[in-house]
């Protein structure tokens, strides 16, 4: 078995759009008062692409984050995800949708503190594979991907910065998603652990083609990427090609 | 549906709360499960003090009344039960009895026999203490009294047994006993009379002229007769002693003698005053005065009750099989049971005796044989012998004084009942319901107050646990908000989080479950090691004091006051209600928990990093 076939490349066609967010706007009511946290925001991204959101904090990147996400649903405006519309659907839906075509990276890595390396794998393949056995069988073939083929059975309170954050790249992978989203990815890393983290993030672009957002404000990750999309107040304030 | 790995991943690595979770809802379930052992040991023994026939296997108890239809019999009801008046009260119950306890045999000669049999059952105990040897012996004896319960012949056993609807009748004899001890006093004195020599002189009257003649002619008849001669006649009537003495008449003539008949012959012709002159003869009157030293009375005198059973039959009686505590039931070779006794614990304990111990009982030795501890109220005797044993040391051969009967179907007892009453005219019929019905007031309140009070502390001790148990999960789902929103993100449902919630509160539930049967097990055991004396006194039960006991043992029933030990019994359904509220207690977190993270935005994951 190839280390493509495992980490399994997208099947629909590169550069089809795969996001299309059009007058977006999210409103927050904090107490009584509206927070605009985005105000129009008009986005196409396709297929295979690795773009970084940038700004600074409270420039809307986490919100624009979430609606990409399927996290949370626009206040207006439109988002269409792989040619279906999300800013009405249930929350069931876009529960379907995180678990099938989403893989998520976080800051805090968010692995769960009592499972070890395999099994917070396994636990994001639950919704879609009953069983126990397979999952386990993935999530290692996955870790060995990411080069933790040591770590199966350790507790991430037992792995360094870097090695849980490859964990939580193996997790988004688990469930060949879309696009994996990653939301300040090396804020918790050291310059090395971040150099390697994407280093490994680019090598899996490469080689599967899945489309990756990055949100961030580190310019050494920014600079590395195809395309940076900059937010300033909840709007875009530039998007531009490497 | 969810991951097993991850709920025991969970629950075992994060220990600590596992376990003060568990350990507050085992607490509860354990603190439900005493309540409810000891409500039941309340009830329990509450149901036996409410139903005292029952548990020796009886519906109806058949006493003989005394109906006294004669005032004789009336007056003489009093005194039976005590030393004293036993011949006389023996006659008593003749007349009392002949009122009809025996149906046909209403004729008085049954009753006279009855009468002896009854006296010479009193005559036994009202023995001369001199018979027990010579004064200064030390003596040991054990009387037996019928107390007021009075006995008749077991043939009623039969005709009870007769009636339709009667399983079994059994006849027992319950009587008090007194152990007397001390020394034979001097109570007796040797007084001589006769002996003496009395002389006395009398002067016979004299007797008139036509007396005199009479006499002679009297005798000049059997003269004539004697000597075939019809003349004869006697000269002069002087003094009597010159008549014959120089009776030359007679000498010269020929010889005749007077016969020993003639001689008695001759003494019927003495007038009335001659023939009465020797029983006028008065020896006179003589007094003797003697002191005798009072009798000494340093005798002892304990009281117990006993009891007579049939050995072949465990089932009813005085005292059952089932009631045996320690030991075996009473041999059924009646010439092994004759030397065997049942002794019940609270006896024992008072008076120190121990199984396979011996009791000497008017110079027999028993064997006990085995520890009894039978019905609480109910008719409770401290030794129990063989009936037929008993029978022949308490001088009753063939008699009872009560009938233990069972009936078949427990609806039809008053109706059965009603036919004993018909076949036994005048024997007092008792049934379980006519004594239970005395005791409605303070203990069925008791009772009542228990449960509720029990009820209602088993309900706020769970409510207390299920509380601590959700609050305890509520602040261990807060803190994981951003694990649950990461699961959240990463595709599980809504659902998939409250069923995995639920899953770890379950388990602890389980956990809970389990550790609190434990606990509760060892409330239970303490409980029942310790046994919290319960005092039952029969004055405060109306079934010991009005009707049985008081029939029974009017002098000594006072002790049938009872001490009994609380036990906590453990059923199934206790268990199972344990374990159930432990679970319950599991799943009320989980739904705290669930509840809690349901809320949760799967944004949050994100979001918290703030």
């Amino acid at each position: 078995m190839t280390e493509a076939s495992t980490v399994d490349s997208v099947g629909t066609a590169p550069g089809s759009a795969l996001y299309e967010l059009r007058a977006v706007t999210r409103t927050f009511a904090k107490g009584s008062v509206a927070v605009n946290a985005l105000r129009g925001i008009d986005l196409d991204i396709a297929r295979g692409e690795m773009l970084v959101l940038e700004g600074p904090s409270g420039s809307g990147k986490s919100t624009l984050l979430q609606l990409l996400g399927a996290l949370d649903t626009p206040t207006s405006g439109q988002i269409r995800f792989a040619g279906r519309s999300l800013e009405n659907e249930s929350d069931q839906v876009l529960t379907d949708i995180r678990s099938k075509e989403i893989g998520f990276v976080f800051q805090q890595f968010n692995l769960i503190p009592t499972l070890s390396a395999d099994d917070n794998v396994a636990i994001a393949m639950v919704p879609r594979e009953s069983s126990r056995e397979k999952r386990v069988a993935r999530a290692q073939e996955l870790l060995t991907q990411v080069g933790l083929e040591h770590r199966f059975g350790h507790l991430p309170s037992r792995l360094s910065g870097g090695e849980q954050q490859r964990v939580a790249i193996a997790r988004a992978l688990a469930n060949r998603p879309e696009v994996i989203i990653a939301d300040e990815p090396t804020g918790n890393l050291d310059s090395d652990n971040a150099k390697e983290f994407m280093a490994l993030l680019h090598d899996l672009h490469q080689r599967s083609g899945v489309t990756i957002i990055i949100a961030t404000h580190d310019e050494d990750i920014a600079s590395t990427t195809q395309r940076r999309v900059r937010l300033r107040d909840g709007a875009i304030l530039s998007d531009t090609k490497n | 549906m969810f991951s097993l790995s991850y709920a025991w991943n969970e629950l075992h690595r994060r220990l600590g709360r596992t376990l003060v979770t568990a350990i507050g809802l085992a607490a509860g379930v354990g603190l439900v499960m005493g309540i409810i052992g000891v409500s039941q040991g309340l009830s329990d023994a509450q149901t036996k003090a409410l139903s005292p026939l029952g548990s020796v296997g009886t519906d109806i108890i058949v006493t003989r009344t005394v109906a006294p239809t004669l005032s004789t019999a009336t007056t003489t009801t009093t005194t039976f039960g005590g030393f004293g008046g036993g011949n006389g009260a023996g006659g008593g119950f003749a007349a009392g009895g002949g009122g009809g306890f025996f149906r046909g045999g209403g004729s008085f000669a049954l009753n006279a026999k009855d009468a002896s049999a009854l006296d010479a059952a009193n005559s036994s105990v009202i023995t001369d203490l001199a018979k027990l040897g010579p004064a200064g012996t030390k003596f040991t004896h054990d009387f037996f009294v019928p107390g007021t319960l009075i006995t008749f012949p077991s043939q009623a056993v039969k005709d009870v047994a007769k009636v339709k609807g009667v399983t079994s009748a059994v006849g027992a004899l319950s009587l008090d006993a007194l152990h007397e001890s001390g020394t034979v006093p001097k109570i007796t004195a040797s007084v001589k009379t006769g002996g003496q020599t009395i002389s006395a002189t009398v002067k016979p009257p004299v007797l008139t002229a036509a007396q005199q003649a009479t006499e002679r002619t009297c005798i000049e008849a059997i003269i004539n007769k004697q000597l075939g001669t019809t003349t004869t006649t006697i000269a002069g009537s002087g003094s009597g002693s010159g008549g014959f003495g120089g009776g030359g008449g007679f000498g010269g003539g020929g010889r005749f003698r007077f016969g020993a008949g003639a001689t008695s012959a001759f003494a019927k012709c003495l007038t009335p005053a001659q023939k009465a002159y020797q029983q006028d003869v008065v020896i006179p009157e003589q007094t003797v005065n003697e002191v005798l030293n009072p009798p000494t009375t340093n005798t002892k005198t304990s009281t117990y009750t006993v009891g007579g059973v049939n050995p072949a039959n465990p089932t009813s009686g005085l005292v059952t099989k089932s009631q045996l505590v320690k030991g075996t039931w009473l041999s059924s070779n009646p010439a092994t049971a004759a030397t065997q006794v049942l002794v019940t614990t609270a006896y024992a304990s008072q008076v120190g005796l121990k199984l396979d111990q011996t009791l000497t009982i008017n110079s027999v030795s028993y064997k006990i044989v085995g520890l009894v501890n039978p019905t609480l109220t109910g008719d409770v005797s401290d030794v129990y012998f063989s009936l037929a044993n008993l029978q022949t040391l308490s001088t009753n051969q063939n008699r009872v004084n009560e009938v233990l009967v069972s009936v078949a179907n427990a609806k039809d007892v008053n109706s059965v009942a009603k036919a004993i009453k018909k076949e036994l005219p005048g024997a007092t019929v008792l049934t379980s319901k006519s004594l239970a019905d005395q005791v409605t007031g303070s203990l069925a309140n008791a009772r009542k107050l228990a449960n509720d009070l029990g009820g209602a502390l088993a309900v706020v001790v769970l409510l207390a646990a299920f509380l601590i148990a959700g609050l305890l999960t509520l602040s261990s789902v807060s803190k994981r908000v951003r694990e649950i929103g990461s699961l959240r993100a990463i595709g599980w449902s809504r659902g998939r989080v409250v069923r995995q919630i639920m899953a770890e509160t379950l388990g602890i539930g389980v956990l809970g479950g389990v550790v609190g049967i434990a606990i509760g097990v060892v409330i239970c055991l303490i409980i029942g090691a310790v046994g919290p004396a319960l005092n039952v006194s029969s004055t405060g039960l109306a079934v010991g004091a009005s009707t049985v006991s008081n029939l029974v043992h009017q002098t000594t029933s006072a002790t049938v006051a009872t001490t009994v030990h609380l036990t906590a019994p453990i059923r199934g359904l206790t268990i199972v209600i344990a374990y159930v509220c432990g679970l319950l207690g599991g799943v009320i977190a989980g739904a705290a928990g669930g509840w809690r993270a349901a809320r949760l935005s799967p944004a949050s994951a994100l979001r918290d990093l703030g």
